[in-house]
This record gives structure tokens, C-alpha cells and sequence, in this order.
């Protein structure tokens, strides 16, 4: 199942039941989203899975990598752009979620993928920071069921070399 | 300034050809791929001209073959071979030369290997140089000049080198702004400045003294730096060799190292580091401005040859392989795989 041009890239889900555009515009669209409430860019079905797809693909990355600052003012600011990213890729798997629930198609274990152009070591950060905000697994003692069963944050080369089945394709000039 | 190192059937490498940067060099690689060697050879060369035996004499020592039998410098063959070492250097008026050093498996003393180039114009306008080698010294300095001078004893020369400039007293006069920023910069990372009484080393500050054995291993090496940029060892022209800087230091410190070390190829000083470590590469990435002239050196084994082969780019993220992100990359399949396992495969 192909997705043509998603923020630039191409992705086909060979294996998919359903693949489409999450946040779609498109009034004339079946899957129109239509709410005030944060979507993730791609929503798949697998047979035995759900997959929340989040894409950034930012100009300059550094932007995010608090680690790096000339100045306190500066360092605040790569802290909070940084601090935002995790946020906004937080709450948009929960709006995702709620949407999801209220379709009633949580019936399969969810995995939250998000698509960076980060090097390695700065994805892992943002995901270790993420699977303890979203929160992952059975967080609580009381929950009967998980919000999300995983979540990994990868570059394109990661994506491609851990799941040959859908494979992704970068159009250059075709980002946010 | 150190233009260039050529390499042929030499201890690891079979051909190996480096163009370095005049400003910073940063060599990367898994462990046996020969960072340490390509550091250890351009040292040797800014230090001839200090030693009395010439180069071959300077590379036996700082390598320290078995026996001190140079040959055992040419790359293992199951045939007799030859191997060399050439150093490409630019002097302050533009003129280029070469210093070249070529020997047989079987040349078992320094002074029966061939030394070709301009050897004479290189020992005449010296290049200061220190070599910062992984263990520290500063804490057995006491006794152990004298003992190394008196006794055959198994440490390469990097090791007594390192404390002779250490050891060096003050420049004479007041010291220059750009030095006193950079000791301030480390002052600020030790708290504290460093003082020498016969022998030994200590870090004073509000305190009192604190003598080096009693130190943190990583804090010593900043107290190293300080001295060798307090006694002018590190000024316009010289070069830093410094093998795995991150060894025993906190990274929360690499953010005021890689600042000095900006900081001085500011003010002339050539910079070639080897390293491991994630948190060393990232921070020049993030404080170089556009006017830096870093290298990074990739060295790698081809896989089918064997061979070890570099890439060199000026981009951080273009280093490629890059042994240090590969291991972050590893543990991103092993979690894919442990969270997701068979999903998309």
C-alpha cells in the first residue's frame, strides 16, 4: 500500500491492511480528519498492529540539540526547542490516540514510530525522553491496557534497515 | 604546519595517505584501525628536532617495538619487505618539505634505516609539539624522568616527553590576552590553577593545594593543558597530539575541552585527536562556526581486502562509517527488535 509524498517522502506498507494520510484535509476523503485535535502524519493497519507515524524533517536540526548553545539565552532556547519537539510529538500521539478510541480502533497493540532526521544518539534521547512521558506499556498499576505498545525514534537510514517491508523514499526539496 | 603523512607497508597500514587540516584533526575508528599510530608518526616528526638521534631514532622510540628492533615497524608479511613513512610539512613562508623514513623487516637498528627528504631544514626550524598520551603521568612525575634516563625501562617516549614540557618554567614576560582566556577557560573547568614543587604537581585553589595523586584522573589532564599553554609549549606554529582525550574525564567537562581546543587552533595551534567517544565528536559539531577548519578522519577496514582505508570530510554529519554513531545504531535494531519483532521485517 503506497503513500506518495508525505512531507516528502514516499513510503509503501507491502504488508499493510490500510495505510493513509491521519491528518487528512481533504473533505471529499473518507478518512478526512476534520478536528481540532493533533494528528500524526500516517496511520497504518497491520494484521496484527497499529502503526502512528510521525515525520519532521527539519532544516536545521541543531536547533534541537540542547547540548550545543553560545549563550545561556541560546541554551534556553535549544532546551525549549528541544523540550517542544517532545511535546508536540507527546500530545500528538495522544490526540491520535483519543481520535483512534473514539472510532473504536484501539483494538490492536499501537506502535508509535516518529521519522527524524537526528543522528542516532540525539533520537535516542528523544525516545528514551518519550517512552516515559507518553507513557509506554502498562505505566499504571490500574490500567487494564496500554495507550502504546512501543515507540522508537529513527532516521531514514534506521527506518529502512529495520523494516525492509516498508520501505521509505526521501524526495529532496519535498520537506516542511 | 603538518600538510600530509603517506604511509606505505607501515606497522598497520598497507597504503594509507592523509591530507590534514591546518586547524583540527579528528581521527575516528574501531580499535586496531591505526588512529593512534598516525598520531604517534606526525609527532615524531615535530620532535626531531629536539632529539639528538634524528627520526628513525624518534619513531623506535615512541613506538617501542619488541626488542626496539625497528623492522618490526614494517607491516607484518609472510616476505621480506620495505616499508616507509613520509610527513609533508608547509613552513611560515610557504616552502614545502618532506621528511621520509624507509626500512626493511630486517633493518634492526634505527640508525641502519634511510632518511630521505630535508631532514637538515626540518631540524632547523623546529615545530613545537606535544603528544597528550591516553594514561596520565602528571601524578608519577617525581623520580620518573630520572629513572627513565638511567634505566631501560619498557614506556614509550611519548610518556617522558610529555612531563619535560610539562616541566618547562613560564615564559618570560606577561602572558598574551589570548592565552589568558584559555587559561581562564580551564581554571574555570578545575577550579583551580596549577602549581609545581619540586617535581610534583598540584592544584591550588581557595582550598588550599591538592597534590595530583589525589585527583581526578580527568581533572590532571586538564592540568596538563593549563600548564602547557601557561609555559608558551602551545603557542602559534606548535602542535597538540592528544590520544583519547575523553579517557577518565566527565563529559560534562568536554564542552570547556572542545572550547579550548577551538580556542587554540584560533591562535595557530594544529590539533589532531583520536577518539571514541560520542559526546567529543558531537560538541565539535555544535561549536564550530564556519571559519573552523576541522577534519574528520574516518579509518575503517575494507571488508574484502582487509586493508585499512580513511574517508575524510569536513561535515560531522558525512563521517562516514562512523564507528561512534554505528554503536547508538546498534542499540536502535537491538530495541526495534526487542519492542516490534518481527513487525516489518
Amino acid at each position: 500500500m503506497k503513500l506518495e509524498n508525505v512531507d516528502g517522502f514516499t513510503f509503501n506498507f507491502i504488508d499493510a491492511v490500510n495505510a493513509f494520510v491521519f491528518d487528512e484535509k481533504d473533505k471529499s476523503k473518507a478518512t478526512f480528519h476534520g478536528q481540532p485535535m493533533k494528528a500524526v502524519d500516517i496511520l497504518v493497519e497491520l494484521a496484527d498492529a497499529y502503526l502512528f507515524i510521525e515525520i519532521k524533517n527539519f532544516e536545521d536540526a541543531q536547533a534541537y540539540d540542547e547540548r550545543k548553545f553560545s549563550d545561556d539565552d541560546d541554551s534556553k532556547k535549544k532546551h525549549d526547542n528541544f523540550k517542544w519537539l517532545k511535546n508536540y510529538l507527546k500530545y500528538k500521539y495522544r490526540d491520535s490516540y483519543l481520535f483512534r478510541h473514539a472510532e473504536e480502533m484501539v483494538d490492536k497493540p499501537i506502535h508509535y514510530i516518529c521519522l527524524l532526521n537526528f543522528d542516532n544518539a540525539l533520537n535516542s534521547i528523544m525516545e528514551k525522553k518519550l517512552k516515559q512521558e507518553l507513557p509506554i506499556g502498562k505505566a499504571s498499576r490500574r490500567w487494564r491496557r496500554e495507550l502504546v505498545a512501543s515507540c522508537q525514534v529513527v532516521n531514514l537510514e534506521k527506518w529502512n534497515r529495520n523494516f525492509p517491508k516498508w520501505p521509505v523514499l526521501y524526495i529532496a526539496g519535498g520537506a516542511v | 604546519m603538518l600538510e600530509k603523512i603517506k604511509f606505505e607497508k607501515f606497522t598497520a597500514f598497507e597504503k594509507m595517505e592523509v591530507e590534514f587540516s591546518p586547524g583540527i584533526n579528528i581521527f575516528v575508528g574501531e580499535n586496531g584501525t591505526g588512529k593512534t599510530h598516525i598520531l604517534k608518526a606526525a609527532y615524531a616528526a615535530c620532535d626531531i628536532a629536539k632529539s639528538k638521534g634524528g627520526f628513525a631514532e624518534k619513531i623506535n622510540n615512541v613506538f617501542y617495538p619488541s626488542g626496539k628492533q625497528i623492522g618490526r615497524l614494517v607491516k607484518r608479511s609472510s616476505v621480506s619487505s620495505n616499508g616507509s613513512l613520509e610527513i609533508i610539512r608547509k613552513l611560515d613562508h610557504g616552502k614545502k618539505i618532506a621528511l621520509r623514513l624507509s626500512l626493511s623487516n630486517h633493518t634492526t637498528k634505527p640508525e641502519k634505516a634511510k632518511i630521505s627528504g630535508s631532514p637538515k631544514a626540518w631540524t632547523e626550524s623546529s615545530m613545537e609539539a606535544a603528544y597528550i598520551p591516553v594514561k596520565d603521568m602528571m601524578a608519577n612525575a617525581p623520580g620518573f624522568r630520572s629513572l627513565y634516563k638511567e634505566r631501560e625501562i619498557h614506556f614509550e617516549e611519548i610518556y617522558v616527553d610529555i612531563l619535560d614540557k610539562a616541566f618547562l618554567p613560564a615564559l618570560k614576560g606577561p602572558t598574551d590576552g589570548q592565552r589568558k582566556k584559555l587559561l581562564e577557560l580551564l581554571q574555570n573547568a578545575m577550579d583551580g590553577k596549577v602549581v609545581i614543587k619540586k617535581e610534583e604537581f598540584f592544584l591550588r585553589n581557595k582550598q588550599g593545594e591538592l597534590e595530583f595523586t589525589l585527583l581526578a584522573e580527568g581533572l590532571r589532564k586538564l592540568g596538563l593543558l593549563w600548564v602547557l599553554i601557561q609555559n608558551g609549549t602551545l603557542l602559534k606554529g606548535s602542535a597538540l597530539f592528544w590520544d583519547e582525550p575523553e579517557t577518565n574525564l566527565n563529559p560534562k567537562l568536554m564542552k570547556a575541552i572542545v572550547s579550548i581546543l577551538l580556542e587554540l587552533q584560533h591562535i595557530g595551534v594544529q590539533i589532531f585527536l583520536s577518539t571514541h567517544d560520542y559526546v567529543i565528536l558531537k560538541e565539535f559539531d555544535l561549536q564550530m562556526q564556519a571559519d573552523d577548519r576541522i577534519f574528520f578522519h574516518s579509518l575503517f577496514r575494507n571488508e574484502e581486502s582487509g586493508e585499512i582505508e580513511k574517508a575524510t570530510t569536513s561535515n560531522y554529519l558525512d563521517i562516514s562509517p562512523n564507528a561512534i554513531d554505528d554503536t547508538f545504531g546498534s542499540f536502535v535494531d537491538r530495541e526495534i527488535e526487542r519492542s516490534m519483532g518481527r513487525l516489518g521485517k
